[in-house]
């Protein structure tokens, strides 16, 4: 046997051909769309219900109730309980999980392929007719109450929800949680959770995705069984318009006494996810936090040891959804961490990235697709993106391809496009008496003091 | 019937290599555990096997410093190393073309760590580890319980009575030599069982695991883990600790003295844990959840520790108006019920393991991991495909036997939450 060389990184093997899973579709009459893709070695099938009733479309003043709707269906149907619900699944061992974003609610199992049929029945009773039982509803409204009051004791979460209120103007329905605020889930009765569901949960704005042991045939028969009598119903639209909360960059203190580190959000408006410089956008922040060797955990951790991870990342909704820098850091070094973070910022925005960054960015963006690629969830988490954000069937065999064209003149022109240095909302969480007065030294703009109440 | 396949061998030096072929997918997963971890460390060095860890990925002889994660992540894949009281894993995923890059990486720092040691990368890591605990554990909400009670659980000279993250004071006191003295006792290929899981020929992938492993040479017969491993099965008492914390809302955490993983005693507790709080239609969730409504959340686990005793741990979170020890009562009810299980709980929880094992195993990283532990811990990679069998074994008067056995009073640790305002007692 040879000796190795170890002085040079050995040259990759020729690459193997990867694929996208196949899509198949149909539509039955009342519009519902059933979605299938063959995929996996093991006998399971993952079936997820996506339906175009997300948080963005929670009405005036009723912010979290696309939340509660969702938790609520399980709680109740004409026939059965929440506790025979749970039953009938669980002894399954199928788990039901449900979860909602700004643009839509899922429902999702993962069942072995030979008890498909009697968890979709199931699952199926409980989307189409829940009962909502009132006792149900009030419990999980509590529960979503106490989570809100969690969220303010700990420190990542009030950080986010604290961005989200400076970033976005207050009638943007990005500014507040997306559970809700105590003001407004207080107000959420048992009608307005039924009303939401019968606007909005319609079988012509609601898609199956069947993933894994399961061919479109199979998917087909199912959803005709189980959702074909489904009547159509009016599928509602939500729209508004994302305006920013704040005009020049601006440092928050959100004061937490005793905080041992300061929890750092760097947010502006982003943008919405069918944007043309998406891929661009992908690759530029790649190279600036969204990855270990990005140049702001580089900085942060590998240089400066402020912190165990610093990170980046537009989030891509149907609207401009926020684009945000976040870090938690040392109290003791928190102004010269939001000082290097903001010269990073700059430093690509003015200078842009070198054409061997920009290739790693996009060789890392197009090698981890197959392996974010490998469970049935996974695979049908991206399906559901096709559906949510209505992208082309192909998209995820054109991914790669896509990637490939970004150049570093794209980088430089989408960092000058996007990356904003004078209308930042500068979310810090931490010990304000300590904080405060570095903030304001740094001099990039006025500091505000805000209390949690 | 399950059957991960794979294909078991050792080098010459020690090194124990698990070859899985999973081709489905144009991907490889490597997979390296050292058998040492926080019970290793000795007494003023706590958090020392977790600090190494980061070590590992400051460059080694042939390997500049970042280049480790630069590397993978430029080839497409995501890498990282965890540490746990029994291990230390690393791990990287990556597209299949590139097995040689990662065999190069794990195979240098292996073998030629020290030569690219530096004060200078100490005392960053150092930093970076520090602001690990502060956000864990310093910073966050009921962070530290588990340091709370593992303290509780097992006496000062047991290897598990300190937490995987160390203490402040024991990270500033490691040094170069530390580094040194630990790479040498337990960075040996005699000490490490090596895995790939993914889409590679079995021949071609052992042909280059040799070429890149074969030459470094073995250490040194590794040390007894320090301290004293044995512990009686039982606590000998009920110890409680109160503590105030700033959190909205009270929690509380009962822990039990469990026989060790593997064992044939250790499956009941952990279908226990399943039972009690795993779903909606669990015990904790339908009675203190949903019907009750003392409670906002449960949790139960059976936390899989190799060494005198394992832990099994049950905690719940109070909703508003509820207070601790109110939550703690309710939580000794449904505990004493335990005693006459249904059956009907028992194989709920069973399905709802079987399925989530069956699910987990759609990663190869996964797979990897799974057959790197049951060669490091029980030397049967074959478990990941027999293991279900032992949770399916339980019947639900093992559950009950086990309940009637553990689940007492002079076995018990429990560590209340409470917020800083007061309202404790009812």
């Amino acid at each position: 046997m040879s000796v190795p060389d170890r002085t040079q990184p050995p040259e990759p093997g020729p690459i193997r051909p990867f694929a996208f899973p196949r899509l198949e579709r149909r539509q039955l009459a009342n519009g519902f769309n059933v979605i299938a893709a063959r995929a996996g070695d093991l006998p399971l099938v993952t079936a997820l219900l996506v339906v175009d009733a997300g948080a963005a479309a929670d009405p005036a003043g009723k912010a979290g109730l696309a939340n509660l709707t969702a938790l609520a269906l399980e709680t109740g149907t004409r026939t059965r309980s929440a506790g025979e619900i749970a039953w009938a699944f669980e002894r399954l061992g199928v788990e039901f999980e449900v979860e909602t974003t700004w643009d839509a609610s899922s429902f999702e199992i993962t069942v072995p392929a030979g008890r498909l049929e009697p968890a979709l029945e199931l699952f199926a009773e409980v989307v189409r007719s829940p009962a909502f039982p009132e006792r149900e509803v009030a419990r999980l409204r509590d529960e979503q109450l106490a989570h809100i009051l969690q969220r303010r004791k700990e420190p990542r979460a009030l950080a986010s929800d604290m961005a989200a209120r400076f970033i976005f103007a207050p009638e943007v329905p990005y500014a507040r949680p997306l559970i809700g605020t105590t003001a407004s889930v207080e107000t959420l009765t048992r009608d307005d959770v039924e009303a939401f569901y019968r606007a909005r949960y319609v079988p012509n704005a609601s898609s199956l995705i069947l993933v894994g042991a399961v061919d479109i045939d199979e998917a087909e028969r199912l959803a005709r069984l189980y959702f074909g009598d489904w009547p159509r119903g009016v599928a509602p639209r939500t729209d508004f318009d994302v305006v920013r909360a704040v005009h020049e960059t601006t440092i928050f203190v959100v004061d937490r006494p005793g905080s041992v580190q300061s929890e750092i959000r760097i947010g502006d408006v982003g943008v919405e996810r069918h944007h043309p410089d998406y891929f661009p956008l992908l690759v530029m922040n790649t190279i600036l936090g969204g990855a270990f060797t990005s140049r702001l955990n580089l900085s942060l951790r590998e240089r400066h040891g402020f912190t165990y991870g610093a990170r980046s990342g537009f989030a891509f909704r149907r609207k401009p959804g926020p684009f945000i820098v976040q870090v938690a850091v040392a109290t003791d070094v928190t102004a010269r961490a939001v000082e290097e973070a903001l010269k990073e910022i700059r430093l690509l925005r003015d200078m842009g990235a070198t054409e061997e960054e920009t290739a790693a960015a996009r060789d890392y963006l197009a090698g981890i697709l197959p392996l974010e690629l490998q469970t049935t969830e996974q695979i049908a988490a991206r399906i559901a993106d096709i559906v949510v954000f209505d992208l082309p069937d192909t998209y995820f065999q054109d991914y790669r391809a896509r990637l490939a064209t970004v150049t570093a003149d794209d980088v430089l022109r989408v960092a000058r496009t996007h990356l904003r240095s004078d209308r930042l909302a500068i979310v810090v969480v931490g010990d304000a008496e300590q904080i405060t007065e570095p903030l304001r030294t740094l001099g990039v703009g006025p500091v505000e003091v805000h209390r949690v109440e | 019937m399950l059957r991960i396949p794979f294909e078991r061998y050792r080098l010459d030096n020690g090194l124990r290599v698990i070859l899985s072929r999973e081709p489905r997918a144009p991907v490889v997963a490597v997979n390296l555990w050292y058998g040492v971890g926080s019970r290793d460390e000795r007494p003023g060095r706590t958090g020392f096997a977790h600090l190494f860890e980061h070590m590992m990925f400051q460059g080694s002889a042939h390997v500049p410093e970042t280049a480790h994660f630069a590397l993978i992540e430029k080839a497409g894949g995501s890498l990282n190393g965890s540490t746990w009281l029994d291990r230390t894993n690393y791990f990287e995923t990556l597209p299949a073309h590139y097995l040689d890059l990662a065999l190069w990486l794990e195979s240098d720092r292996m073998g030629w760590l020290l030569p690219a040691m530096t004060q200078a990368k100490l005392d960053n890591q150092r930093d970076v580890v520090k602001n690990e605990r502060r956000w864990r554990v310093d910073n966050q909400p009921y962070g530290d319980w588990d340091e709370r009670l593992q303290a509780m659980m097992y006496p000062p000279e047991h290897p598990y009575h300190h937490s995987v993250i160390g203490s402040m004071e024991d990270l500033d006191a490691a040094s170069l030599e530390d580094v040194e003295q630990f790479f040498r006792t337990y960075y040996a290929p005699n000490n490490a069982v090596l895995t790939l899981c993914g889409d590679f020929e079995i021949a071609h992938a052992l042909e280059r695991v040799r070429y890149w492993f074969g030459e470094i040479p073995p250490g040194p017969p590794v040390p007894p883990i320090p301290g004293v491993t044995e512990v009686p099965p039982f606590l000998g008492e009920h110890v409680r600790a109160v503590v105030e914390q700033d959190i909205s809302l009270p929690r509380v955490y009962i822990g039990f003295r469990i026989p060790p993983y593997g064992t044939p005693g250790y499956y009941p507790a952990a279908v226990t844990a399943h039972v009690l709080a795993w779903g909606k239609a669990s015990l904790l969730y339908r009675r203190l959840v949903r019907e009750l409504r003392v409670a906002q959340d449960v949790a139960a686990y059976a936390f899989p520790f190799v060494v005198g005793a394992a832990m099994l741990v049950i905690w719940a979170t109070a909703r508003p108006g509820v207070t601790a020890d109110a939550l703690e009562a309710a939580l000794d009810r449904e505990l004493a019920g335990l005693r006459d299980v249904d059956a009907a709980d028992v194989e709920r929880a069973i399905h709802l393991i079987e399925v989530r094992h069956l699910s987990d195993l759609q990663r190869v990283d996964e797979r990897a991991d799974l057959l790197s532990m049951f060669t490091m811990l029980f030397d049967d990679p074959d478990r990941i495909n027999t293991e279900l069998d032992r949770v399916r074994a339980v019947t639900p008067q093992a559950v009950r036997e086990f309940a009637e056995a553990r689940i007492i009073e002079e076995n018990r640790a429990t560590l209340q939450y409470v917020p800083r305002d007061g309202r404790r007692g009812s």
